[in-house]
């Protein structure tokens, strides 16, 4: 009995068979590739990518340069300067985060009492040199203003979850 | 002693101790906002409850002493519901914004509400806010912050002195108020920003600047007098953010002039690089071309050296090694502020500890501002007001103080001989004499009644004479500090023990000065003199400012004209504008160096900031110059140049090989043969000259710092001062009045002050007449 098992296996190429029925059950089923970058995929709220810095809607900047970002970041990328503005208020006259140090663990937007350092869902941002990686203040900020709504909403998102 | 126990462990502390003295020295954590170990017992922030066994209710603990047998317990459940409902009741006014705070991070308010407080506040309705005050250029305010520990206004009043904090209303008004116009009034204003235990009174110049969790901190040594206190430099990378008392070595406080300078370390005045002076002005070179350069003015020409003496034994000791290889014939002078260069009896220092001083039966001050000159010596006078101890001053000036005086004599600097030769008149009558006594006595032939105060002061079983400027930089010092040796000696205050002979020097390592350079020291206005009348060709300026400091501006100006100039420094200066070349040098924060204070105290500071710019340190400096001249370099690293320093001062070996900071002590050089008799200058002239100290102006380095300067212009007096008497005996008015003195006549406004002695003339050393402060008299002509 176990010899015509073998042999029916054998010459029916019974092993060909199933092997081909399993690529035409794939090549029927609906495909989950993603065609990057003319498609994406959809990112959690609490996704980790390029820092931003928020500001207020009255256009005032949200950083009060306590910074607990700084001493929080143990990959040293985030440097602060700060001094009283003339209006009395502590700002920062530095904030640099080197994006080639920064391991992206969100602990600075863990930290941020003022939600001002955030990261945004943004991560194309790759450059040829590495001084284009190292962002600063007005950059920052910069990123923040053209990300503003996408931040807020995910932040909104989140919320429920804190 | 008393025997108790805190947490079921026995322990013994002297009787009277509080119960939180006794945790503290057991360590047995309690906490507490309103205790301070310095000032008095207010018990007002209820934080150090502690429950003792068999006591209805909680004590607290910084105003209960101790009781033979308690038992005390620091924690337990209900001691831990206390402290939560106190940290509430802060905190219900007390803003929550650590993240803009200074304090946030070393605040005690902060830690407790982690250790002590709940997870959540209670406290809806709306929170008090409260007006700021501006306290001047060293204290910031953010009174909503307070929380009414009143340590603030106890400092004030108990340590400075000057009682310009106070408290105002009750309950939820309850404030703390500044009573001030432009500035608190105190020179250790800056203490306030130490010991406020929250966010309420905070460091002006650092304001918003840094975190505490960023700093480093470096033990080091500060030279802006010569009580050379112990301090901690915090810095942010190389950035110096404040300056601390070092607790650890037993400083509470520190004045505001050694604490704010620090911002002139990154200041515009700091000398970067080398630089030689072309046609265009300044120019930055290299090293090798400075040197060069300096080569080029120096080699073969009679050279006068002038230095600062702040620098660090080793720097002081190099520029010694370069005179001695290179310039073996120059003329050396550090005191910008002796006329007299004749050896004292009894050099510059202390022969009695701070300490010693704080305690003894008596304390003669002796012409000197001594709140200007050693705040903190000054402030620990201040200690013997509380426990009744006299405090004696005889001087030309109602200098303020912040303790009370039990006898003040105004004098003129004149009358300095018969102020002594009065004492020494009283002690002869006792029948306590000292060989030389009678020759003095007949030098001088009259008596001034102010005298009296010395000797009763000195028949004490410890007495203090603390000389001061007026009679170091008197012209006939010599005999009038030979004249104070006589009577210290014969009333038994000459031998080792009873030593009441202090003479308070100028600057930092005064007693290393007299061992190192007693030999070749001139004057400085000689030497100033000797370059304007050509007979030398060039002068090496070593981080000394004569221009800025000083009595010898005038001649300095002259000289400064005539030859060319090397400047080695850490800070520019006015001279600056003279230099030919400029050599930069390491900040005293910068250097790894030793440091002798005017009590001997030596304190190494081997931790130094990195310098600023291209300077190194003097030592490596001179060294540079030395190899520069093609001499053998005799040392090329600090281990080297302090065993040379060794061959001048054999002591210094256990210092640096054992690397104990306190166990030595230098002592003040006496000269037993510094025998002089008074000579009597001739009155030709109604007016004797004084040249008055400040704190805020004086030195280089705090002309630089913005801070203090701001502090100087706040609490200036008039440049030109004079007793209205004096003013009215010559039939004129407060305003534009012609002086003349023996270098020409001058025309300056003139104002009056009722609480200086008669017939002097006080000049601002800073100000416009500042260039007078050489002369000894002067007179006065007519109106404008």
């Amino acid at each position: 009995m176990q010899l015509i098992k073998h042999a029916f296996k054998t010459w029916m190429l019974w092993e060909l068979v199933k092997g081909l029925a399993l690529t035409m059950r794939y090549f029927f089923k609906p495909k989950i590739t993603v065609e990057y970058p003319e498609e994406r995929t959809p990112l959690s709220p609490r996704f980790r990518g390029l820092h931003a810095l928020r500001r207020y809607d009255s256009g005032e900047e949200r950083c009060i340069a306590c910074k607990l970002c700084e001493v929080v970041c143990p990959a040293l990328a985030i440097v602060i300067e700060s001094e009283e503005r003339e209006d009395g208020s502590r700002r920062t006259t530095r904030y640099d985060i080197d994006m080639t140090k920064c391991i992206y663990c969100g602990l600075c937007q863990e930290a941020c009492p003022v939600d001002a350092i955030v990261e945004t869902q943004h991560f194309e941002y790759a450059s040829e040199t590495r001084e284009a990686l190292y962002y600063t203040k007005d950059m920052l900020l910069d990123v923040g203003d053209r990300y503003e709504s996408q931040i807020a909403a995910n932040i909104e998102a989140d919320a429920k979850y804190h | 002693m008393t025997t108790l126990f805190i947490n079921e462990e026995e322990v013994t502390v002297s009787s009277g101790t509080s119960i939180l003295e006794a945790c503290r020295t057991h360590g047995a954590d309690v906490p507490y906002f309103c205790y301070h170990p310095e000032l008095s017992v207010a018990a007002n922030c209820r934080m150090c409850l502690v429950e003792v066994e068999g006591w209805g209710k909680p004590a607290a603990s910084c105003c209960t002493p101790v009781g033979e047998g308690m038992r005390v317990t620091t924690h337990s459940e209900s001691l831990s519901k206390d402290r939560e409902m106190i940290m509430e009741y802060l905190l219900i006014n007390h803003p929550l914004d650590c993240p803009v705070c200074d304090q946030g991070g070393e605040c005690k308010l902060q830690d407790y509400a982690v250790e002590h407080g709940s997870s959540h506040g209670r406290y809806k309705e709306i929170k008090r806010a409260v007006v700021d005050h501006n306290l001047g250029p060293f204290v910031s305010t953010c009174m909503t912050r307070c929380i009414h520990c009143t340590r603030c206004v106890r400092f004030a009043e108990e340590i400075a002195g000057t009682g310009d904090m106070g408290v105002l209303n009750r309950s939820d008004h309850m404030r703390i108020e500044g009573v001030v116009e432009d500035a608190l009034a105190s020179e250790l204003s800056g203490n306030l920003a130490d010991i406020c235990p929250v966010g309420a009174l905070l460091d002006k110049p650092s304001h918003d600047v840094s975190r505490p969790w960023e700093v480093k901190r470096h033990k080091s040594t500060c030279t802006q007098c010569p009580q050379g206190c112990d301090i901690v430099i915090e810095s942010r990378g190389d950035e110096v953010i404040r300056i601390k008392p070092d607790h650890d070595m037993g400083e509470s406080w520190i004045c505001d002039r050694g604490r704010y300078v620090h911002d002139s370390f990154r200041s515009d005045a700091r000398i970067l690089t080398p630089s030689i002076r072309t046609d265009s002005g300044m120019q930055v070179v290299t090293w090798d071309a400075a040197v060069e350069k300096t080569v080029n003015l120096l080699k073969d020409k009679r050279v006068g050296i002038v230095f600062s003496p702040d620098w660090s034994i080793e720097g002081l000791t190099s520029i010694r090694l370069l005179h001695d290889r290179i310039f073996k014939d120059a003329k050396v002078a550090f005191d910008l502020h002796r006329r007299d260069m004749r050896p004292f009896a009894f050099e510059e220092g202390f022969g009695m500890t701070p300490e010693n001083i704080v305690t003894a039966d008596e304390v003669v001050i002796l012409g000197s501002d001594l709140r200007q000159r050693l705040p903190i010596l000054m402030q620990g006078l201040r200690k013997r007001t509380f426990s009744n101890k006299p405090v004696t001053r005889i001087g030309a000036m109602n200098y303020r103080t912040n303790s009370e005086l039990t006898h003040d004599a105004l004098i003129r600097p004149r009358e300095w001989g018969a102020v002594i030769a009065r004492a020494m008149q009283q002690l002869k009558d006792l029948g306590k004499t000292a060989a030389g006594m009678d020759a003095w006595l007949s030098a001088v032939p009259e008596r001034h009644e102010a005298g009296k105060l010395l000797a009763d002061a000195l028949l004490a079983d410890s007495c203090a004479l603390l000389v001061g400027e007026e009679i170091r930089s008197h012209a006939d010092a010599a005999a009038l500090i030979h004249g104070l040796d006589l009577i210290a000696r014969a009333s038994g205050h000459g031998e080792e023990g009873r030593d009441a002979r202090n003479l308070i020097p100028e600057g930092m390592n005064a007693s290393l000065l007299s061992a190192v350079f007693g030999d070749i020291r001139t004057s400085v206005s000689d030497l100033f003199d000797a370059a304007h009348d050509g007979e030398l060709d060039a002068l090496l300026l070593i981080g000394s400012d004569p221009l800025g400091d000083g009595l010898f501006s005038m001649q300095a100006k002259r000289a400064m004209g005539k030859v060319p100039l090397v400047q080695v420094g850490a800070v520019a200066g006015d001279v600056s504008e003279y230099a030919d070349v400029m050599l930069p040098a390491s900040a005293y924060s910068e250097v790894d160096g030793t440091f002798i204070n005017m009590s001997g105290n030596v304190r190494n500071a081997d931790e130094p900031l990195s310098t600023v710019g291209e300077g190194r340190p003097l030592w490596k400096v001179m060294m540079r110059l030395i190899q520069g001249f093609d001499v053998d370099v005799p040392a090329v690293d600090v281990r080297e140049i302090r065993t040379l320093v060794q061959g001048y001062l054999p002591s210094l070996a256990v210092l640096w090989s054992d690397c104990v900071d306190d166990a030595w002590h230098m002592p003040v050089a006496r000269q037993k043969d510094a025998i002089f008799l008074p000579t009597g200058i001739a009155p030709v002239m109604a007016l004797d000259v004084i040249s008055r100290y400040s704190m805020y102006r004086e030195g280089a380095w705090v002309r630089a710092s913005k801070s203090l300067t701001e502090a100087g212009h706040i609490r200036a007096l008039d440049d030109v001062l004079l007793h209205p008497n004096t003013l009215q005996a010559a039939g004129l008015k407060p305003g534009a009045c012609l002086v003349r003195t023996a270098s020409g006549d001058f025309t300056f406004d003139v104002g009056v002050r009722d609480d200086v002695v008669e017939g002097v003339l006080f000049i601002a050393k800073r100000g416009v007449a500042g260039d007078l402060s050489c002369e000894v008299m002067a007179s006065l002509g007519g109106g404008q």
